[in-house]
C-alpha cells in the first residue's frame, strides 16, 4: 500500500512547541559560537578598509610578535586586488581575543589605492572607473514574447513608471564563522553556523584534500542564515588552516562590521517599467528595464512579469558591478524585487484607469494556472480581513490632514519543493528510546520538531518521547536549509523510516502475542492488540531483547509538492509632514499544503511578513561615493523594526482539504516576498503620490511628495 | 601582570577631569552630558577612595548566578566577553557589539544591561545574573517563550528572555504597551516578535501565579 499522510491526525498540524525551545530560552543550547573544546584559540581577520586597492606587500612578522600570539596567516598575497570594503586581507590565531585583535591591527600592509565604484550611478556614470572586464554593466539580451511595442500601442491605458529598491544585507545575529579541530593529521571536527553541514564537510574536505568522511560538522542549532550560510567560506577554511598550523582548536567568528560588508546581500533592484491594460483592466502589454547590482560578482536578476500573465512582454536585464561585497541568496532571492515593481507599476495603471487595483489583479492572473483559483480564493478571504471593500478609498481621497491612512496589496509565490534523495534513519532501542538521524539542520524554522512530531504520529508517542538528531554531517544525508526546501525534502524519507521502522517492530513482536502484525496498533504510548492495549511503549521495546531496530527512509511520491501562492494586504498611517509611516495592520493569507506544526507554521508566516517589513520601511545598505564606505555596517544605522514597530499581524493558512491532499510544502520565504510592496502600496493610496523608492523611510516619502508638489500633483 | 599605581606612576592622580567637573558648572554638565558626567565623577571618586589602576590581565572576582567566580581579565575585557571567553557562560550572545540590539542583556544589580558595552572591572562586588539562573519551571520566563514559540533562531532570545525578566521584576503588571517599551532595546532578526510579546504577557501571568 502507498505510503500516505494519516487521515485523522493527532499531533500532525497542532502546536507543538519546539524540542529545541527551552534549551534556547534558557541560554544553555550551545550555538557554534558558544563552543569553546578544551584549548581553543581566538582568531580575528583582518579585512581591506579600501573599496578597491592592490595588495603592495604584507608584512606579519609584528603581529607574530604580538603577546599571545601562535599563527598568523595571510589570505592576500603581494599584487592581491581587494575588489570591496570586507575583502579578507588576513588572520591571526591568539590566546585571547583581545590579543588577535591588538596583532590584527600589526599586521602592516601597504595599499595601492585604486579608483572605485560602489553605487550604481557611480558604476554608470559616464567616465566612470572601469572595475570589472567587459566593463561596469553588463547589458542582458532582451526576452521578447509577443510583440509588447504594438499592444502596448493599441491598449487602453498605459502607465510608465521607474521603481527601485536598494541592496540589504542578511544581519544574521550569529555571525558567520565556525571552530575547527583537528583530531589527527586527516580528521578534521567544526563547529560551524550553518545552514547546509554536508556542503560545509565537502568544501572543508576539498579544501585540505581529505575524505569528507573524516570531517565532521556540527550544527545542534545555528543563528540565522536566511540563505548566506551555505559554505565554509574563507574565514572557515582559514580557521581551519590556523588550527591545523598550531596543533589547537581555533575559534573565528566574523565581526559585525565585516558581517555587512562580506557576508552577502540581497541586490538591489531598479525597473523602467512601460505597463498597459485593455479597457475592462486586464494587462495586456509589458516593456521592462531593469538593473541592479550583486556587488563584483552579479547575481541581481530577478523575475519579472511577477505573478500575472502578460501576453506581450519584454524584459532587459543589466548586471552592474560595484566594489562591494558579493550578493548571496536571501530569503526568497528575487522574489522581493520583482514583487515589489511589478506590485507598484500594476497599482499606478489601476489608478490611471480609475479603477480597483484588487480587480485588476483577479483579471490578470494566468488562466488554467493551478495557482489561479488559489488567489482568488485568498484575495476574497484577505481583502474581507482588511476590510478592502468598505475601507479603502481611491488613491489620495484619504483625507486632508497631516496623518493619512491608506490600504495596499500584493500578491506572491514560491515553488518550495523537496528533494528526492534524502534519507532519514530511525532507531527503535530496547529500552523504548527513539531516535532519528539525519544530516539536515534547524535553520530556526523547527526542523527537528517536525521530524519528531512525524515519528510521535506513527508510534503512538509524544514528540517529546523522540530525540530527534539533525546537524551532524556525517548523519544520513540531508537537505541544506534553503528555497524552503527542508520541510517537503526530509518529511517524506521520516515518515517512510518510521513507518518501516514500525513495521519491522510489529513483525518481531506479533509471533511472541499470538498475533498477526497486521492486528498491532500503537496509540497513546500503548502497543495494542486487535483494539485492546496489552503494554505500554517501553515494555513492548524491552521485548526486542537486546536488538535495536534500524531503518532508513527514502523520498515517497506523493507526501510533499511544489508551488505556492500567497497575497498580503497592509494598512499604514503616514504623517505628510515628516515622512514617517507606521504600518498599523497587516493581513496575509498563505497556502502551504499540509503543515505538520501549527506553531512553526505561525512563527515562520509572522517572521517572514516582519522581514518583509523591514525592507518596506527600513532597510538599506548606505554606501559613501567619495570613500566607498559603509556608511552604516552597524544594528543602529542599519534599521530593523523592534518590538514597537510591530503592528497588527493578522495571518490565515489557505488549507482546504485539496490543499492538505498536496502533501508538504516548505513555507520559510513566500510570507516574506509580498509585504514590502503591499506596503509601499499602502503608502501611495495614503498620501496620493508614488513613492517610487524603497524603503518608505520619511527620506524616499517626502522626497516623493516634494517632487510631486513641484509637478503640481500635490 | 602589570598593576600600575597612579600615585607613583603620575597617572589618573594627576589627571584634571576631577578638577574640571569641580570647577565647571555640573549643571551645565549633567543637562549636556549626564552619562559622561557621571562616569567621570565616579572615576574620580573611585581614584580618591584609593582604588588600583590596572592594565594586562589581573585577576577578579565576580558574582555570576549566585557563586563567586576568580577570573583573569584585561581592564578593557567587557562583562560579555568574559562570561563568554573566560567562563564558559555562553547565555548571553554577542550580536551588534556596541548596544544596539540587546543580545546580550545581562542583570547587574537588579538593572538590565547591555554587556557588550560594560566593562567586567566595573562589576566587581556587584551582583550579576544571566538568563542560565532563570527559573525554567512554568511559572518562569523561559517556559512562557519555549511555549508561544517565542523563538526561531534563537540568537535573540537570551535578550529578550533576560530583558522580560527584568520588566517582569520591575513591573508585574504591565500592559502591552509597556511590554513592547520595556522590549525595546532588543532586535530580533527572524521576526519573532508576535511569540516574544505573547510569551511575555503569558508569563507575567505566570509569575502572578506562582
Amino acid at each position: 500500500m502507498a505510503l500516505t499522510w494519516p487521515e485523522n491526525p493527532r499531533l500532525i498540524g497542532t502546536a507543538v512547541p519546539r524540542l529545541d525551545g527551552l534549551a534556547k530560552a534558557s541560554g544553555k543550547a550551545k550555538y557554534p559560537s558558544d563552543v569553546h573544546p578544551e584549548g581553543m584559540l581566538h582568531a580575528v581577520m583582518l579585512y581591506s578598509p579600501y573599496a578597491h586597492a592592490k595588495v603592495v606587500s604584507i608584512d606579519l612578522s609584528a603581529a607574530e610578535k604580538m603577546p599571545g600570539v601562535k599563527a598568523v596567516t595571510a589570505i592576500a598575497k603581494e599584487g592581491t586586488t581587494l575588489r570591496y570594503q570586507g575583502d579578507d586581507i588576513a588572520a591571526v590565531a591568539a590566546e585571547t581575543e583581545e590579543q588577535a585583535r591588538d596583532a590584527v591591527r600589526a599586521i602592516k600592509v601597504q595599499y595601492e589605492i585604486l579608483p572605485h565604484v560602489v553605487t550604481e550611478a557611480q558604476a554608470m556614470a559616464e567616465g566612470a572607473p572601469t572595475i570589472a572586464r567587459g566593463g561596469n554593466v553588463r547589458a542582458g539580451r532582451a526576452v521578447v514574447r509577443g510583440n509588447p511595442e504594438e499592444a502596448l500601442a493599441k491598449a487602453h491605458a498605459v502607465i510608465e513608471g521607474t521603481y527601485s529598491l536598494p541592496v540589504i544585507t542578511h544581519v544574521c545575529l550569529e555571525p558567520h564563522g565556525l571552530t575547527a579541530r583537528w583530531d589527527g593529521p586527516d580528521k578534521l571536527t567544526v563547529w560551524s553556523s550553518t545552514q547546509a553541514v554536508q556542503v560545509v564537510a565537502g568544501e572543508l574536505a576539498d579544501a585540505f584534500q581529505i575524505p569528507t568522511a573524516n570531517v565532521t560538522v556540527l550544527t545542534e542549532v545555528m543563528g540565522g542564515g536566511f540563505g548566506s550560510k551555505f559554505g565554509a567560506d574563507v574565514w572557515g577554511r582559514t580557521a581551519a588552516e590556523l588550527a591545523r598550523a598550531t596543533g589547537r582548536p581555533v575559534r573565528l567568528f566574523l565581526d559585525r562590521v565585516q558581517e555587512h560588508l562580506a557576508a552577502g546581500n540581497r541586490p538591489s533592484a531598479t525597473a523602467r517599467i512601460k505597463l498597459g491594460a485593455d479597457n475592462e483592466g486586464r494587462l495586456v502589454a509589458m516593456i521592462a528595464e531593469t538593473h541592479g547590482t550583486g556587488g563584483s560578482r552579479g547575481g541581481s536578476n530577478f523575475p519579472l512579469p511577477y505573478v500575472y500573465d502578460i501576453p506581450a512582454q519584454s524584459r532587459t536585464h543589466s548586471e552592474v558591478f560595484v566594489n562591494c561585497g558579493g550578493a548571496r541568496a536571501m530569503r526568497a532571492p528575487g522574489h522581493p524585487q520583482g514583487c515589489a515593481v511589478m506590485e507598484a507599476a500594476i497599482d499606478d495603471l489601476a489608478d490611471s484607469m480609475g479603477i480597483d487595483p484588487l480587480e485588476m489583479r483577479l483579471k490578470s492572473l494566468a488562466e488554467g494556472d493551478f495557482r489561479t483559483p488559489i488567489y482568488e480564493a485568498e484575495i476574497k478571504m484577505g481583502a474581507e480581513l482588511i476590510g478592502w471593500r468598505e475601507r479603502r478609498k481611491p488613491r489620495g481621497q484619504n483625507g486632508t490632514g497631516p496623518i493619512r491612512h491608506g490600504l495596499g496589496m500584493a500578491l506572491h509565490q514560491w515553488g518550495g519543493g523537496g528533494a528526492q534523495d534524502k534519507k532519514v534513519s530511525c532507531t527503535i532501542n530496547p529500552d523504548g528510546s527513539v531516535e532519528l538521524k539525519t544530516a539536515t539542520q534547524d535553520i530556526g524554522t523547527g526542523a527537528r520538531t517536525l521530524l519528531a512530531i512525524i515519528a510521535a504520529e506513527v508510534l503512538g508517542l509524544k514528540p517529546t518521547d523522540i530525540i530527534s538528531n539533525i546537524g551532524n554531517s556525517t548523519f544520513p544525508p540531508g537537505q541544506p536549509s534553503g528555497g524552503s526546501t527542508t520541510s517537503p525534502s526530509m518529511a517524506p524519507p521520516c515518515l517512510d523510516a518510521v513507518t518501516r521502522a514500525r513495521d519491522a517492530m510489529f513483525a518481531k513482536l506479533a509471533p511472541t502475542l499470538h498475533a498477526a502484525p497486521e492486528d498491532l496498533s500503537l496509540k497513546g504510548g500503548q502497543l495494542w492488540v486487535k483494539g485492546e492495549p496489552v503494554m505500554p511503549w517501553k515494555d513492548a521495546c524491552r521485548k526486542l531483547g537486546m536488538a535495536s531496530i534500524s531503518e532508513t527512509g527514502s523520498f515517497v511520491e506523493g507526501l510533499s509538492s511544489v508551488g505556492v501562492g500567497g497575497c498580503q494586504f497592509a494598512e499604514v498611517a503616514v504623517d505628510i509632514e515628516t515622512g514617517v509611516v507606521r504600518v498599523v495592520k497587516i493581513v496575509a493569507i498563505q497556502d502551504s499544503g499540509l503543515i505538520l506544526d501549527r506553531l512553526t507554521w505561525d512563527s515562520q508566516v509572522y517572521g517572514g511578513i516582519i522581514m518583509g517589513l523591514n525592507y518596506g520601511l527600513f532597510e538599506e545598505r548606505i554606501m559613501d561615493p567619495a570613500t566607498g564606505i559603509m556608511l552604516n555596517p552597524d544594528m543602529e544605522l542599519y534599521k530593523l523594526a523592534g518590538a514597537s514597530d510591530i503592528p497588527e499581524i493578522v495571518i490565515r493558512a489557505y488549507e482546504p482539504p485539496e490543499q492538505k491532499a498536496r502533501g508538504v510544502i516548505g513555507v520559510g520565504e513566500p510570507p516574506t516576498i509580498a509585504t514590502a510592496a503591499a506596503i509601499a502600496n499602502a503608502v501611495t493610496n495614503a498620501i496620493g503620490v508614488r513613492v517610487a523608492e524603497w524603503p518608505m523611510s520619511p527620506r524616499n516619502v517626502l522626497n516623493a511628495l516634494a517632487t510631486a508638489s513641484k509637478e503640481g500633483k500635490a | 601582570m602589570r598593576e600600575q599605581n597612579p600615585e607613583k606612576n603620575g597617572g589618573l592622580a594627576g589627571h584634571s577631569r576631577r578638577d574640571f567637573l569641580r570647577g565647571s558648572s555640573l549643571a551645565a554638565a549633567t543637562a549636556v552630558l549626564t552619562g559622561q558626567a557621571a562616569a567621570a565623577l565616579e572615576e574620580a571618586q573611585a581614584v580618591e577612595a584609593g582604588t588600583k589602576l590596572v592594565s594586562g590581565e589581573v585577576e577578579i572576582l565576580l558574582a555570576v548566578n549566585g557563586r563567586e567566580l576568580p577570573v583573569r581579565v584585561e581592564p578593557r575585557s567587557t562583562l560579555l566577553d568574559t562570561l563568554r571567553h573566560r567562563l564558559d557562560i555562553t547565555g548571553p550572545k554577542r550580536v551588534c557589539d556596541r548596544a544596539s540590539c540587546g543580545a546580550c542583556t545581562t542583570i547587574v544589580d537588579g538593572v538590565p544591561v547591555y554587556s557588550c558595552t560594560t566593562l567586567a572591572i566595573t562589576c566587581q562586588g556587584k551582583s550579576i545574573e544571566t538568563l542560565e539562573s532563570f527559573d525554567t519551571g512554568e511559572a518562569g520566563v523561559p517556559h512562557a517563550f519555549h511555549q508561544h514559540d517565542g523563538l526561531m533562531c534563537g540568537y535573540c532570545t537570551p535578550g529578550f528572555v533576560t530583558a522580560c525578566k527584568a520588566l517582569l521584576d520591575q513591573n508585574p503588571n504591565p500592559t502591552l504597551e509597556e511590554v513592547r517599551q520595556g522590549l525595546d532595546g532588543n532586535i530580533c532578526r527572524c521576526g519573532t516578535y508576535i511569540g516574544v510579546l505573547e510569551a511575555a504577557l503569558a508569563a507575567a501571568k505566570a509569575m502572578k501565579g506562582a
